[in-house]
């Protein structure tokens, strides 16, 4: 196991798409890293570059200190995991695992001792002699992994493993896959446009739009300190609510107001604003961070759009103007629509943004 | 530095020239195989024997006193036959819409006569048309024709014989275009027919409304591709007919070159006769691909 | 009172479409049954009329002394005997009993009838007819039929070859690669397969002549393959196209070469379509005449054979019907394996 390094790695297709952009990266021994984007935003093309499959245009990538920016795929020692698994369909499981492991010229007696172990890792050892049109769509997947397993790579690339599965079964391999990585301690890279699942999986996450990266962090680094409007907007659902607001100075102090909203801020809130001399501003609030308060104590009063209860929550919809703000509160709270709501933010995670830039005011 | 970069770009360049190499040999067999005999029987047909430019090898063919009633005859088997196969196995299809037990024993005997070489369905009929054949002995079992009867088939005069080959030409396609249409009507989702029910129409209507648009890229190409076929019609009507009789187009060419190749007009007029084929054929091909949209797509990838 | 009727309204529609289903398929056998039947019928059988329905399995017959010998007589449908031959040449009467009646008997069997019957008078037997005669003396009468069936299998064999090998290549470009002018390319095949085999033999005559290969077998395969390319191209690109390119590419991965990636992953899972067209490939040399007929002078095809046999009028329908089922066996053991890919190509055509 090793590091993976890419340095100003850009890949274009013919003359106008551009679709990885300067992607810098440094992925950690044994770290479990997820690129995490919409669609078509180049994750598969910056995976598929590191596996060889497609060639850089500009740029270099080293596993370890080994420059593998022009090596062929085979001559890499990475393993993937492909969406579509890519299971070799005329090969029985048994042998599906032992070809891998035959390219890289074991003998026989080690392939049979491999295939064993990983397939029992994988828990797919009482299939070995299936073919994979025999196979489940989580069957398939598991031999997958346990073909990625088996070759014992220097780092593991799986493109959108799970996207294939039903969401019940996706959340079980979730934790499955955390588990063969941690007993494998393989540096993963992890593709995924699912936030929830970038969420739960990933030691650090890397934020893609467009071919260029937007924040690199942990979840927690992610959700709590989105670095700009993309990645607010993009992690957790209910996604950031943002509210357009001006700044007013007075003797009070700070105040964000628009047609709805006169929200003070307090002292601490404020300093961020310091430096920042723009008089508009967007501001962005979980939907967990706002909380109901009696009138009084109120910065935001309306009334209630609609409820949505969840089970363990409800989400509690607003409209302001043409916008629709939701909240999280709890479940037993009994809400009707149209009833008075008087609300109130929790200042410590309210994230300022710059309306022409996007970018976050704080880190 | 230099010599790195050099080394890179040559591999880049080397795997875009990979589908070049994949498709080189095609385009060599075509032009060696394909292109050279086309051109070669352009030319030739505008030379004389001495070699100078010369429109005498069409003059000859065009007032080919057989000429006339070659194309006549290739006319009315085309026109006919592709109507009416057409239209027979539309209302098969039709009526045979869907599934049912023995469907695919069914849909395989379909294909057996349109597998069959044309020599095979020449013996066929040949066997079968002869007075004392097949078919007068089947007419004798089912008491039509009475005991001793026999019909002259293949006596009288040239339309009758054209009736044949269309017939013959019928038995020998019609499962195959009903095949293909079956294939189109199938492909049709059943929601869009049940769409038309819903909304008021009868079964005439939707047919000639939802049904029919839906299949027309289906039956443009079953049409297109057996009026190609049809055209080049030959060796049922020699094997039956025999030469001279009631000439076609594809008939002459090998009359000329089989059965009198040591005229001296042979040769030209085996050349003048492929050429009027040929461009007819080809006609027929581009319109095919016309409508099939392979000019159409070609456009829009541009 | 509706409703009583509807179980039997419903019955009677099921049987209307089943009889409708039955008189289509009786129309396309009734045909091929005859051809089928008299391929096996004896020729004097075969000059009867009507023609038989089925090929008698064995012949009655009556063997007395006649004026010049012996006197044989064959039952016929109606139980009377019918006068076939008189002779006192055993060897002429058992070459009469093979190719007339298809009941091979050996001149020791006939010696020991005839002296049974000159001691006790007539003598009745019963002999197995061999429903392959038409067969054997088909292949041995006609001129060149045996070796023509032979070359018929190496043209076939050669145009497999050729046309699956540079299809195939051709085949792959297309389903994994996108290159300038592949739409032309595309074009042209089917232009080229539509075009009519005529129009390249006639001047193909003069290239093979002086390539060496007029009247040869090779000749007639790079003809056959200039179709039977377009064909494969089609439908082995059609076949690569639904064959995932990860599959690939995970064996890439997993280290091997490009090429082992496609010997060892895609060529396999290819094969049965593959096989499909080297099967059209087949048939479409197999069934061919014009070309064949064009091309060749001393070494002509097996259609070419039956075909002459057709055209020469020999009068033998029976020994046509057996050239012209040998024809069509393998065309139609062929058809019922790539049935599917029939299908399926008819709906793919229109693209
Ligand atoms: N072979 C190619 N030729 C041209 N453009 C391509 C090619 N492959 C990808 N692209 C383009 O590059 C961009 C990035 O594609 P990529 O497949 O990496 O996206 P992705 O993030 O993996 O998306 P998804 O989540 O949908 O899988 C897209 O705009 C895509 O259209
Ligand atoms: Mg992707």
């Amino acid at each position: 196991m090793t590091t993976l390094t890419m340095e100003k790695v850009t890949k274009q297709f013919g003359r106008n798409v551009i679709a990885v952009k300067d992607f810098d990266l440094k992925v950690k021994d044994q770290e479990f890293l997820v690129l995490l984007g919409p669609s078509g935003c180049g994750k598969t093309t910056a995976m598929r570059m590191v596996a060889g499959l497609e060639e850089v245009t500009s740029g270099q990538i080293f596993l370890g200190d080994r420059n593998i920016t022009d090596l062929p795929p085979r001559k890499r020692n990475v393993s993937m995991i492909f969406q579509n698994y890519a299971v070799w369909p005329h090969m029985t499981v048994y042998e599906n695992i032992a070809y891998a492991l035959k390219l890289k010229n074991m003998d026989k007696q080690s392939i049979d001792l491999v295939v064993q172990k990983t397939s029992g890792m994988a828990k797919i050892d009482n299939l070995l002699e299936r073919y994979p049109s025999q196979l489940s769509g989580g069957q398939q997947q598991r031999v997958a992994v346990a073909r990625a397993i088996a070759v014992n790579p220097d780092i593991f690339l799986m493109d959108e493993p799970l996207s294939n599965l039903d969401a019940k079964l996706r959340v079980s391999m979730r934790t499955e896959l955390k588990t063969i990585h941690h007993k494998a301690g393989a540096t993963t890279v992890f593709v995924t446009h699912d936030q929830s699942e970038a969420m739960s999986m990933a030691d650090r996450i890397v934020i893609m739009k467009d071919g260029e990266v937007v924040q690199i962090g942990t979840p927690d680094d992610v959700y709590h300190r989105s670095n700009s409007l993309f990645v607010a907007d993009f992690i957790g659902t209910p996604p950031t609510n943002f509210l357009k607001v001006v700044i007013k100075k007075d003797q009070e102090g700070t105040h964000l107001k628009n047609a709805h909203l006169n929200l003070l801020l307090e002292p601490g809130t404020a300093k961020t604003l310091d430096g920042y001399s723009k008089e508009k501003l967007i501001l962005g609030i979980r939907p967990e961070n706002i909380i109901l308060v009696n009138e009084e104590d109120a910065s935001l009063s309306t009334s209630c759009l609609v409820t949505e209860p969840q089970g363990s929550h409800q989400i509690i919809a607003i409209q302001l103007d043409d916008k629709i703000i939701k909240i999280v509160a709890a479940a037993d709270l009994k809400i009707k629509t149209g009833e008075d709501l008087h609300l109130n933010f929790k200042q410590e995670t309210l994230r300022f943004f710059d309306p022409e830039t996007t970018l976050a005011l704080s880190d | 530095m230099a010599l790195a970069i050099n080394t890179e770009r040559r591999r880049k360049i080397g795997k875009q020239i990979v589908p070049y190499l994949l498709v080189l040999p095609v385009l060599f067999y075509y032009i060696a195989f394909w292109a050279r005999p086309v051109v070669q029987q352009l030319v030739q047909s505008f030379t004389s024997l001495e070699g100078q430019f010369t429109l005498n090898n069409y003059i000859m063919v065009f007032t080919d006193l057989n000429f006339l009633p070659a194309l006549r005859n290739t006319s009315i088997i085309v026109v006919f036959s592709v109507t009416l196969e057409f239209f027979i196995a539309l209302l098969l299809a039709l009526l045979i819409n869907r599934k049912f037990p023995g469907s695919g024993i069914f849909l395989f005997l379909t294909m057996i006569p349109m597998a069959l070489p044309a020599v095979a369905v020449g013996a066929l009929w040949k066997t079968g048309l002869t007075t004392n054949g097949w078919i007068n002995s089947l007419l004798t079992y089912l008491g039509i024709l009475t005991e001793g009867g026999k019909i002259y088939w293949l006596a009288g005069s040239i339309w009758k014989l054209l009736a044949l080959m269309i017939i013959i030409d019928a038995w020998q396609v019609i499962p195959s275009i009903m095949i293909i249409l079956l294939a189109g009507l199938q492909n049709i989702p059943k929601e869009t027919e049940e769409a038309g029910y819903v909304f008021g129409g009868n079964y005439f209507t939707v047919l000639r409304k939802i049904t029919l648009p839906l299949l027309s890229s289906t039956i443009q190409t079953a049409v297109i591709l057996r009026l190609i076929a049809a055209i080049q019609i030959w060796l049922i009507v020699i094997v039956i007919v025999g030469f001279s009789r009631m000439p076609v187009l594809v008939e002459r060419i090998v009359y000329y070159h089989e059965e009198v190749p040591r005229l001296t007009i042979s040769p030209a007029m085996a050349s003048g006769y492929t050429i009027i084929v040929t461009i007819i054929v080809s006609i027929a091909a581009l319109a095919y691909l016309w409508v099939s949209g392979a000019f159409r797509r070609k456009r829009k990838e541009v | 009172m509706a409703s009583t009727f509807k179980p039997l309204i419903k019955a009677s529609r099921r049987t209307m479409f089943y009889l409708f289903v039955v008189s289509i398929t009786v129309m396309i056998i009734t045909p091929l049954f005859f051809l089928i039947s008299l391929s096996f019928l004896s020729t004097d059988a075969s000059y009867s009329y009507p023609l038989p329905l089925l090929p008698s399995l064995s012949e009655n017959y009556e063997l007395t002394t006649g004026e010049r010998g012996y006197l044989l007589s064959l039952e016929q449908r109606n139980g009377e005997y019918k006068t076939m031959l008189d002779t006192d040449d055993m060897e002429k009467m058992a070459v009469y009993m093979k190719t007339r009646l298809s009941t091979p008997i050996s001149i020791p069997e006939l010696e020991e009838l005839t002296a049974r019957v000159d001691h006790e008078g007539t003598v009745y037997f019963k002999r197995r007819s061999d429903l392959l005669n038409n067969y054997y003396t088909f292949f041995q009468i006609t001129r060149d039929a045996g070796p023509a069936f032979i070359r018929s299998l190496q043209i076939a064999g050669m145009t497999i070859l050729i046309s699956l090998s540079i299809g195939g290549l051709a085949g792959y470009a297309f389903a994994r690669y996108t290159f300038i002018g592949k739409n032309l390319l595309k074009f042209s095949t089917l232009f080229v397969r539509m075009f009519p085999a005529i129009a390249i033999a006639l001047p193909m005559v003069i290239i093979l002549a002086k390539m060496g290969f007029y009247d040869q077998p090779i000749g007639l395969s790079l003809v056959y393959s200039i179709g039977s390319i377009a064909l494969t191209i089609w439908i082995t690109s059609s076949i690569f196209m639904g064959i995932p390119e990860s599959l690939e590419e995970a064996a890439q991965v997993f280290g091997a070469t490009k090429f082992q990636a496609f010997l060892r992953v895609t060529f396999p899972l290819a094969l049965p379509g593959l096989a499909a067209a080297a099967m059209y490939a087949f048939l479409g040399a197999w069934n061919e005449t014009v070309s064949a007929i064009i091309l060749t002078q001393f070494n002509p095809t097996f259609s070419v054979v039956v075909y002459q046999s057709l055209v020469g009028a020999t009068g033998q329908v029976n020994l046509a019907a057996a050239g012209g089922m040998v024809m069509a066996i393998p065309s139609v053991i062929f058809t019922f394996f790539i049935r599917r890919y029939i299908r399926q190509m008819w709906g793919g055509m229109t693209i």
